[in-house]
Order: structure tokens, then sequence, then C-alpha cells
């Protein structure tokens, strides 16, 4: 299988860590609020795409970026990193937080997005199925809550975990905490949703104790042109989880539907 | 000059609510999610009654000044809102000194803050003086979610310069800060010492604190840090004072110390220790996530301050950490004289914030500290002074 090759560049004075494996049309991946488990279960992407992995700001190997205030600054940091590239039209996934940016940047960037996959994305706010706010979570159940297989840990979490682990984990909370810490949803969201014009994956783990799948069919009522996969047996860490998840996306993304 | 000379004694009453739940090993920890279930009315109406007596009795026995201070969601503290609290002491003492220290800014609005404060001054005659903390982690967790601990640090920055500005320049003004905007800063009523009311930053002992410091003009107090780590922020806090060209005066280095005298050191030990070894393993239960919310230290701090934290917080920290974390003076009245004596020389401080009613210790025993203290302590140390001088 391919292997990652990792560039750094600058956007807006902060060094950015780039992974991209594969070639093809980009397909760009907007990862969750953690980078603990790595992002080598995506590599099967790189057989059909220009697999490109960056690390938020403030997470994994990319610097700090305290202007990041909101998820429209993410969604102009990502907006800066297309045009570096040199990028039109892409796929775009996004997992989890990350799903929430995608979300936000398919909602403004309509006709560029050629497929989207958001697999289990927060922001929505379903009173019958809420999102855990992991916040409240007591640190030794978060392993319990983020998947169902709790072996996808071995060889990538040190355990017992070591001091720059933890450190490590606390930088990534306070990075997600600029966007998450305020609300366990995006109050504005539902009422912009309409505006994505791409045929959209909901990619989705069956046990999923974070983002229940109960909130899929609300994403669903949302969304102009909806397709749905719920992965049995899986939790929120799905691609770690299970190798569907990637065949999905390719499946989705090949899928001749007229537009 | 000695630092004794002028050596001034506060006291500090936490307002804990005192009443320890049988089998509290239930309770993984004492702050924020302590179910107030546990809590009962009446049992609090009465502890607010006992600690205003023994609050008349530290202005009757001659101390200079009583502390108030704010926590959220925890039997550590029955002042949630010390400002309510001061305005109570005020009407039931004559002349002491009363230090707020004080609210949190980013947990209310700082004009408010201002405000309250000035009140306050104004309703005692200029008896107040005022901390100013950036709130325990705990405090984030428990308090409305907007109140973001990662921006928490610039915030309490700019909320302190606009409360020094409500206080000090004429108003109407218009403030235009990053984080806080104000059409018309122009409390009413201000301050009664003019310019203002001597401050102080509560601190943690981080280079972060001690700045705030030097930048806004404040006197400086560590609260429960190892000794050690007290000592480097004062010192920090003295270098970067005078390459402002500010000397530091002993009177803006504030010592705290939790102090228990009886009338030999063993007695002293055996009486009051496990008060002391209760306030540590009761009082300061707190998971170090609750220390530390995200955002509120840097990644680089987070190791040190989880360790240093976990220590104080820890049931497992030995006598000799509590004593060195909480200054902890106990014994005769010859040894803690002696002992608080030699610590203000040795951080050159000549103010004193004495932790006197410890855990769950009664009434009488409190009584019988804060006297022994007044009576046979404080005599003591102040013939040290007359003795250097």
């Amino acid at each position: 299988m391919t292997a990652y090759s990792e560039r750094r560049l600058e956007l807006g004075g902060v060094e950015i860590a780039l992974h991209e494996a594969g070639e093809g049309e980009p397909l760009l991946f907007l990862h969750g609020a953690g980078t603990a488990t790595g992002f080598d279960s995506l590599l099967p992407l790189a057989e059909h795409f220009r697999l490109i992995v960056p690390h938020h700001p403030g997470f994994g190997s990319s610097a700090d970026d305290t202007a990041i205030r909101s998820v429209h600054d993410y969604e102009r940091h990502y907006l800066d990193l297309l045009d570096v590239l040199g990028i039109a039209s892409f796929s775009l996934v996004g997992h989890s937080m990350g799903g929430w940016i995608a979300a936000t940047l398919a909602v403004s960037q309509g006709a560029r997005i050629s497929d989207l996959v958001l697999a289990a994305p927060w922001g929505l706010n379903v009173p019958e199925h809420p999102t855990v706010d992991l916040f409240s979570v007591a640190e030794a159940e978060v392993p319990g809550y983020l998947t169902a297989d709790l072996s996808v840990f071995a060889g990538k979490v040190p355990n017992p975990p070591t001091a720059a682990f933890l450190a490590d984990r606390y930088r990534e909370q306070t990075s997600a905490a600029r966007l998450l810490w305020r609300h366990t949803y995006d109050p504005s969201l539902a009422r912009w949703l309409h505006r994505i014009q791409a045929r959209t994956l909901l990619l989705w783990g069956e046990l999923d104790r974070v983002l229940p799948v109960g909130q899929l069919p609300v994403w669903r009522s949302l969304l102009a042109h909806a397709d749905e996969l719920i992965l049995p047996g899986v939790g929120h860490l799905l691609f770690d989880e299970s190798t569907q998840a990637t065949a999905a996306i390719v499946e989705h993304a090949r899928r001749p539907v007229a537009r | 000059m000695d630092v004794l000379d002028d050596i001034q004694f506060y006291v500090m009453n936490c307002h804990h609510y005192a009443d320890i739940p049988a089998d509290d090993g239930r309770f993984a920890s004492s702050w924020v999610d302590m179910p107030n279930t546990e809590f009962d009315p009446l049992r609090g109406h009465a502890m607010y009654e006992r600690y205003t007596r023994e609050l008349k009795l530290v202005e009757e026995l001659g101390y200079d000044a009583i502390g108030l201070n704010e926590h959220h969601n925890t039997p550590f503290s029955l002042m949630p809102s010390p400002s309510v609290r001061a305005g109570h002491v005020i009407a039931s003492t004559e002349r002491i000194k009363i230090m707020v220290a004080g609210i949190p800014l980013n947990l209310s609005m700082p004009n408010r803050v201002a405000e309250e404060y000035a009140m306050l001054d104004v309703m005692s005659g200029g008896r107040m003086e005022f901390g100013f903390p950036l709130g325990t982690g705990m405090e984030y967790w428990s308090n409305a979610a907007q109140a973001d601990p990662v921006t928490a640090r610039a915030r309490f920055r700019e909320g302190l310069d606009v409360v020094l500005k409500a206080w000090t320049q004429p108003g109407p003004q218009r403030y235009e800060g990053e984080h806080y905007f104000y059409r018309y800063l122009n409390i009413w009523p201000r301050p009664y010492q003019q310019p203002r009311p001597k401050i102080y930053i509560m601190g943690g002992g981080s280079p972060e604190t001690v700045d705030v410091a030097v930048d806004f003009d404040a006197g400086y107090s560590v609260v429960f840090t190892p000794i050690p780590v007290q000592l480097r922020a004062f010192e920090s806090l003295r270098e970067k004072c005078a390459a402002r060209g500010r000397e530091l005066a002993p009177e803006d280095i504030m010592l705290t110390a939790m102090v228990y005298v009886a009338d030999s050191d063993e007695e002293a030990e055996r009486e009051g220790r496990p008060y002391m070894e209760r306030f540590f393993s009761w009082f300061h239960r707190v998971p170090p996530k609750y220390l530390t919310p995200p955002g509120y230290v840097t990644r680089a701090n987070f190791e040190r301050l989880t360790s240093s934290a976990a220590l104080a917080a820890s049931q497992e920290s030995s006598w000799d950490d509590m004593r060195a974390i909480g200054r902890i003076a106990i014994g005769s009245p010859d040894t803690v004289a002696s002992t608080i004596s030699d610590w203000a020389r040795e951080a050159g401080s000549s103010r004193v914030m004495l932790n006197m009613t410890h855990a769950d210790m009664s009434e009488s025993m409190t009584v019988r500290n804060l006297t022994l203290f007044a009576n046979e302590v404080i005599p003591r140390i102040r013939a040290r002074a007359a003795v250097a001088s």
C-alpha cells in the first residue's frame, strides 16, 4: 500500500503539516478533534484519489493558531490551503469535528465539491439523540465512548499513557475547545445546510456513543441530496474500526448519478 | 528595613461547609460535581452565623484584616459571592480592613466588579483591599461555558484593565477592547480610597500571573504552590518590577499560611494536624481534570502543573508536601512565631494571610487558635522586629 509523504507549509504565518498519498482527483480529509490513532486507516483512499490529510492548526504536528476562534476561521483556513495547493474541484470528507467543518465549507463552496462525505459529523442539535460532551466524560471512560473496539488503540496509544502523550491530548483538547467548549452543537448550522449542492454520503457507526446514529435522519432531512450508510458494530472512530468506511467513500464517489 | 517592622496579619476565612459527609469515599471530588443534595440549608445558616462570630472576634483580637474569597460548586466555600458576604461583614465590624480576593473577573462583567467593589469601599469608608484571581480551573467547569478557559488569561488581563480604568479615570469613558466593549464606562459609586484601593494578583506562581502583577502595578500573592515555587515567583516579580523602575515594597508581597497554635509543639501537632490533613484530603479533593480545563494552561505547563497540582490535591500527599504547599505553621507560640518570621523575611513580605479555621475544626478550637496567635504569636513576632532594629 502507498505511504504518506509529509510536507510542511505556512498558512497565515502558521506552519501546517500535510500528509499526502496517491494520485488522481484530490480528496481532502478533515479529521476530528484528535490525531492519536493516526491516519493510516485512510490509505486505501490513496489507491483511488490524491489523498490530502492536513493536521488542523493546534493538532498533531501542525502549529497552534490562536486566531482560530470559530468554524468559519477553519473554513477560511482551508480555503487558503486549497488556493496554495491550486485545487479548484475536490472530494471532501470530514469526520466528527472535521465533519462540521466540511459541512460548513460545503455550504459556501457548493460547486467546487464533487463529492461530500460526512462521517459522524458534529454540529446539529438533536434533543432526542444528544451529542455526548466528551469534556464532561471522566477521562478513564473516554476511550469507551470513542470506539466500540478498544483494540484500535493497540500499538497507537501508549499504555499506560506517558506524560508527553497526555500533554499532546491536552493540547488537542485545548484546540478543540476553541470551537466546542461553549456548545455541544452549532446553533446556526441547520439553517444553512440546504445550501449544500454536493451529493452527500452520511456515514455513521451503528454504535457511535459520541454522536448517536439517531442524528443521521436529521442531517438527511436537512440536506438536498443525501445517501446514507450505517456501519454495523462500529463506534465513533469508524475509520479505525472498519475498512468498510473507506470502501464506502470510494463507492460513493464512483457511483454514477444524474445531476 | 526589616519586613517585620510593618508586618500585618490578615485572617482568611474560606467559609467551608464544615460537615464532611459520612463515607466521603463515595465522592471522587468535593468540587464541581459534588452533589448539592449534601448541602443542608439549616446547617448552612448556622455556619454563616458561626463564621460571623469568628470574624467579629478577629477584629476584637486586633488583627489587621479579614480575607474573603470566591469558589463555586463546592463545600470548600459558602462564598460563591464574596461581595455579598463582604457587605455583611462591613456591617458586623467597625474598623478592620476587609480583603475580597476575590471575584474571578471572567465569571462576571468587569464593570460590575468595579462598581460592586467601589460600593463596598464607599460603604466601609475605605476599609477594602482586593485580590484578583484568574479563578481556579474548577470555576471554569462550574460556571457558564461562555467563560471560556482557552481565552481566560487574555480576558483576565483586559477585565483588570477595565476595572482599573473604571476606578481611576473620569467617566464616562469609551472602552473598546478585544473582549469587552463599553460605550459608557461610568461607574457610580467610585471608590472611597483615592486613587484606588490596594490590589493584589492572586496567582499560582506562573510567569503569566507574575506579569499581570508587574503590568498593572499590583501586589502579588501565591496560593497552593510549593514554597520554592512561591519564592521563585516573588524573585521573578522583584526582577521584572526593577526592570521597570518599580521598587517592590514588602507590602506588595502577600504570604499565605495555614496556622495552628497550641501550648506546645506536640500538642499543636496532635490537635491540629488531623484537621489540616482533612483539609487536603476532603476540602481539596480535586481530580486533575478539574484543575486544568482545556486551555487553562499551556501544553508546556500542563505536565508541571498536573504533577504539582496532583500533589496538592492528592489524598496521598505527605505531611511534608502539605507543609510546603500550604505553608503550614504549626506548634507552640515560639515555633509559629519563628516559622512565620523566617518565611516573611525569606520572601521579603510584610503581609501574611492566615488560614486559622481548618476543615471541620470546631468553633471553640478555632477561637482558641485565633486567640493564641493574637495574644502569644503576634507579640513575639513584633518583639523580633524590635530586637532586629
